[in-house]
């Protein structure tokens, strides 16, 4: 176990060097900040200055070795844009979307199990087509368009919930449930989906054959299966969720990584940029060492060798 | 020419007693604002910036001048008078009574000191770079109350500029930038919470009494439909800036004139558009009427110049280019005749949000365009990459374009419009013209009404000679008010959104 | 055959998620040939004219957008684009993404870790970024909005066909074919792939609607079509500083966004439960207890 997590850490260490250096890369093919951050009518002497200060007119090979001797002292250079270490914003931000994702996911995942269990159970009934039209009409609809309108009923027409901001349950309500959408329709449908193969599965056959009843094949023999794929479509969409919740903490004021990526980008506020993906990465590949042992425990014929792949 | 203030006032017991009991009434309560970006960062020598000023300016960070939102004039504020002693020296009184938020004394050396401060390279400070880059100034204290400020060349609207100058205490770090700005204004910066907000609380100590609004919160919401929801729900008080189509309630929303012109640059480098007459088509074929009301608000000002109505050197006699498509196509045939490739394809050069609906207004001038014959294709730029061809050096080989531009011009004065946009010296014309550049340095540094004079007739050879661009609008921008207050929005509140002159009903 | 065209005509809702994608679909063929002019006519004075309201003629029966444009005729002439470029983006990141996902499973080796790491830098990196990386290199054109959205899409494929093959490649049969001295390339071709596909099939399914509006994000940056093309994902985006004052520029192509991703998925759930006896199994199962 200890082998498996120690290889899986290197790897992974390879693997985030190798997305820094594509990241650094590319981002610096896509022009620089000095422009943005000086005023139209800045001097060309300015501008060269403010290139050196911040070390753009060195080579990009060099530009690109100092950056890496900053990393790994811990040392991700200066925000341009905000005066301070790049680092700083992105700590702010990451806990944020953290949580608000967790929240969602946790959320998404019980009602997707049990929507699409119940929906499983009598394929084709009128539960399950039900489910199906709502899950699916939710996970295609537009997140900017049903955050919008959810703020101008629930917010300003009926005065229930805070249109937007952070703070108590009450600012959670429309956020969590606009991002939840997505992961619903999606989750719901891989877990039908995984119920019917695992209830044509010759192991449930066999403890159908010795008896057990039909509830309990499918809420424990199937169950145990069915979560395999459900782990795996969740983790990918919470992996999405780090750096692409973008609409929502922006419609909604939420100060996550996602918005503040974004910004930085069009900024082309480098320093922040590289911190974001990286601090993103570092959770991203963590999130999928616990899946794979998640799928270690919940396979008994998975085994962590098979696993570590 | 002089300039002189208001006498100095003189906060005796009695007008403070009267204050503080204003201050006491059921009325004085904070206020909370909701703005579009974070501010990035709050230091004193940022207060032009657009994310910057909205906050801080005027309300933590005072000025020696303002400019007169209404009639831009230059106003006293930390300073009380000002005299020119000769052609490169300006000096300035400062009020008396003032005290930074950190309890130490307005003097002369702190004012001399922020003015060094903002030209310190290295901070890149919006004011130093957008009006001090040619300039030479050196600022000493007299005495206590007395500071001279000495230029290389001759600065005629130095008391304007001085009003984007932010005074701050002296232990405000000299050579970094800081996040916790200390001034002499009537809010102190009591809390910033990155991502969430930003609260001022009304300092008591400050030199002009209490104000109503004893502080104010400030959120911030990309999304236009969100801002003008959350006054509309009472969370907010002002939101300053609201798109033309979430304006919708007559009894919440106000129009303002925010001092922008938006316009199209044309490429007069390039063929065809180096033919004056396709300049001209350009401009005939362009509906203004059909845009007014419509991507643009109805209380827009169709526009002649980049120079905003009532600023030094405004041309009153210049009219906008009528909507005349027969006349455009002729000219267009003109040109033709003559051998100008009129049928190359011409980029229109649009950029995401430069103002409300700016990616319909591309598209909706694509159209006009095309309907008097003009062949053109549309390419949408974010602000990095629009940057870059904005300004020179331009691209060898480029393609003819139209290039979609705004220019706000605040400070109530030509210089600071028609060099950066037409004087080929400068980095944005793309045309050279030595005749204008001539004249546009003449009237840079002449006064009074030559200078007036000058700067119309540059205005003039631009706007019917040489055709560079295409002038849509003076604009208006639309900020919505809860009705518990009372707040008039003016040209400064998108620069400068000063918390005193806010009241409740 | 003929049982499962009985079976069909028998299921209202397979007869109108059918109807609705051969809709879509001729649309999709003809839509630039009939209204193309149309859908590019700008009217200003028109601007966000009300659905339902034929003063301005039938072509606003859905409302006009914010230059005045027919909404009808631009939902009709964009299904080509949109429909083209969710296609091939899906088929794309489908076909590679399932395939490298049934390989690593079925492999022990080195190279499965290495490229499972492969997968996490793709699903830690931001799709913006590299939208902007192709904007800034390539030239915005559709092959390259088909690219960015088939790479950032790709990652679930792989993931959820490699959980997929390791849950069913211990299975009984499989053991049996490895034992008759079946190889890997054709117990991949005729045990796993067969009973992967389904999976991957209705991810596919609900990653359609997904990729229409990835693509809408793209149009936003300037990354992805370019007016005076028009995508469905591109008409919602446009539509969005409008919902509060004008809601038919923006719901009338989401709605058909919907509506096409329901079908699509629908169907798929029909054509699966209709031709895999073993599904219906289950159905039975339920009606006994």
């Amino acid at each position: 176990m200890l082998k498996f997590l120690l290889r899986r850490t290197l790897q992974s260490a390879v693997a985030l060097l190798a997305l820094v250096t594509v990241v650094f890369f590319l981002a610096r093919l896509t022009g620089d900040p000095v422009d943005l951050f000086l005023p139209l009518e800045a001097t060309e002497e300015a501008r060269a200055r403010v290139a050196a200060q911040y070390g753009f007119d060195q080579p990009i090979p060099v530009q690109y070795v100092r950056y890496l001797g900053g990393v790994l002292s811990l040392d991700f250079g200066p925000s341009i844009f905000q005066g301070r270490p790049a680092i700083d914003p992105v700590l702010e931000a990451f806990p944020v979307t953290l949580m608000l994702a967790l929240v969602t996911m946790s959320i998404a995942a019980a009602l997707a199990i049990l929507v699409g269990a119940v929906a499983a159970y009598r394929p084709d009934g009128v539960f399950d087509r039900i489910a199906s039209v709502v899950t699916l009409i939710g996970a295609s609809t537009p997140d900017f368009w049903l955050a919008i309108v959810a703020i101008l009923f629930f917010s300003v027409s009926l005065g229930l919930l805070p249109t937007s901001g952070t703070g108590g349950i009450a600012f959670w309500v429309l956020p969590v449930g606009v991002l939840l959408t997505r992961p619903l329709g999606v989750l719901t449908q891989v877990v039908r989906s995984s119920f019917l193969n695992a209830l044509s599965a010759p192991y449930v056959r066999t403890a159908r054959a010795k008896g057990a009843s039909t509830r309990r094949v499918i809420f424990v023999h199937a169950l145990r299966n069915a979560l395999l794929p459900v782990i795996t479509v969740a983790g990918d969409l919470l992996a999405g969720f780090l750096n692409g919740a973008v609409v929502v903490e922006t419609i909604f004021g939420w100060p996550g990584i996602g918005h503040l990526m974004i910004s930085s980008i069009r900024q082309r506020d480098f320093a922040v940029v590289q911190a974001a993906i990286l601090v993103t990465a570092v959770a991203v590949f963590v999130m999928n060492i616990l899946i794979d042992f998640a799928y270690a425990r919940l396979d008994p014929r998975v085994s962590v060798r098979q696993a570590k792949q | 020419m002089e300039y002189r203030g208001l006498p100095r006032v003189i906060a005796g017991p009695a007008v403070l007693a009267i204050s503080l009991l204003a201050a006491a009434s059921l009325h004085a309560k904070p206020v909370t604002i909701v703005v579009d970006t974070e501010p990035d960062q709050l230091d004193p020598c940022q207060i032009d910036k657009s994310q910057v000023g909205p906050v801080i300016k005027s309300n933590v960070i005072e000025t020696l001048t303002e400019i007169d939102p209404f009639d831009g004039t230059v106003l006293p504020r930390l300073a009380t008078e000002w005299v020119r002693l000769d052609a490169t020296t300006w000096q300035f009184d400062l009020r008396g009574g003032v005290t930074f938020h950190d309890g130490s004394p307005l003097t002369a050396e702190a004012v001399a000191v922020s003015m060094r401060r903002t030209l310190v390279p290295e901070l890149s400070c919006e004011s130093a770079l957008k009006y001090f880059a040619a300039i030479k100034l050196t600022a000493e204290p007299v005495d206590d109350d007395t500071v001279r400020f000495t230029t290389d060349i001759p600065v005629e609207i130095l008391p304007t500029m001085m009003a984007s100058v932010g005074i701050s205490s002296l232990a405000t770090p000299l050579n970094e930038i800081t996040r916790a700005p200390i001034g002499t204004g009537p809010y102190v910066l009591s809390e910033w919470v990155p991502g969430q907000r930003v609260v001022l609380s009304a300092y008591p100590g400050y030199w002009g009494g209490p104000a109503e609004v004893t502080g104010a919160t400030y959120v911030w919401r990309q999304d236009s439909a969100v801002r003008a929801a959350m006054v509309a729900a009472g969370e907010a008080d002002i939101a300053p800036r609201i798109a033309v189509q979430d304006a919708t309630d007559g009894s919440m929303d106000f129009a303002y004139s925010n001092a922008v012109t938006t316009s199209f640059r044309i490429d007069g480098a390039i063929a065809p558009l180096d033919d004056v007459r396709v300049r001209r088509a350009a401009n005939l074929a362009i509906d203004r009427d059909a845009l007014r009301g419509t991507l643009f608000s109805a209380e827009a000002i169709p526009a002649a110049q980049q120079v905003p109505p009532g600023a030094t050197g405004y041309n009153p006699e210049l009219t906008p280019y009528a909507f005349d498509p027969g006349e455009a196509r002729r000219l267009l045939a003109a040109a033709r005749a003559d051998g100008a490739p009129v049928d190359t394809e011409i980029v229109l050069i649009g950029r995401y949000n430069i103002y409300s609906n700016a990616e319909e207004v591309v598209q909706a001038v694509q159209a006009m365009l095309a309907d008097v014959g003009f062949k053109t294709s549309i390419k949408m730029t974010d602000s990095a990459e629009w940057f870059k061809l904005a300004l020179k050096p331009f691209a060898e080989g480029r393609a003819p374009n139209i290039f979609q531009t705004g220019h706000d011009n605040t400070m109530g004065d030509a210089v600071f419009t028609v060099p950066a946009k037409y004087a080929s010296t400068e980095r944005q014309a793309t045309m050279t013209v030595p005749e204008l550049d001539r004249l546009i340095a003449e009237a840079s540094v002449a006064s009074g009404e030559e200078r007036r004079a000058k700067f119309a007739e540059a205005l003039r050879m631009i706007h019917e000679d040489i055709v560079p661009d295409i002038i849509l609008f003076h604009m208006v921008e639309f900020a919505r008010v809860n009705p518990r207050i009372t707040y008039v929005p003016n040209v400064s509140t998108g620069t400068a959104l000063q918390l005193r002159q806010i009241s409740f009903k | 055959m003929t049982l499962l065209r009985h079976d069909f005509l028998r299921s209202p809702v397979a007869v109108a998620s059918a109807t609705t994608l051969i809709a879509a679909a001729l649309f999709a063929i003809l839509g630039p040939a009939l209204f193309g002019d149309v859908a590019g006519k700008v009217n200003l004075r028109a601007r966000n004219a009300p659905p339902f309201d034929l003063h301005s003629g039938w072509l606003n029966i859905l409302g006009a957008d914010a230059l005045g444009r027919s909404i009808v005729a631009r939902i009709a002439v964009a299904a080509r684009n949109t429909i083209g470029i969710a296609a091939a983006a899906v088929v794309a990141s489908l076909v590679v993404g399932g395939g490298i996902g049934v390989l690593v499973g079925l492999s022990n080796g080195r190279m499965a870790g290495f490229i499972m790491r492969c997968v996490d830098i793709v699903m830690s990196f931001p799709s913006l970024l590299l939208a902007l990386v192709v904007l800034y290199v390539l030239s915005p054109s559709p092959w390259n909005v088909v690219l960015v959205l088939a790479i950032t899409r790709m990652p679930i494929y792989v993931r959820t066909a490699r959980a997929e093959v390791l849950e069913i490649r211990e299975r009984a049969f499989i053991a049996a074919a490895r034992v008759m001295g079946g190889g890997t390339r054709h117990i991949a071709m005729h045990h796993v792939v067969p009973l992967v596909l389904p999976t991957l099939l209705i991810v596919a399914g609900l990653e359609f609607a997904l990729v229409v509006l990835a693509e809408s994000a793209l149009s936003f940056l300037g990354m992805g079509i370019q007016p005076p093309d028009m995508t469905w994902g591109l008409m919602v985006s446009d539509g969005r500083s409008y919902i509060a004052t004008a809601w038919w520029v923006s719901f009338w192509p989401g709605l058909t966004i919907v509506l096409v991703a329901l079908s699509a998925n629908l169907l798929a759930n029909w054509f699966r439960g209709a031709s895999d006896p073993t599904l219906r199994k289950p159905r039975k199962v339920g009606a006994d207890a």
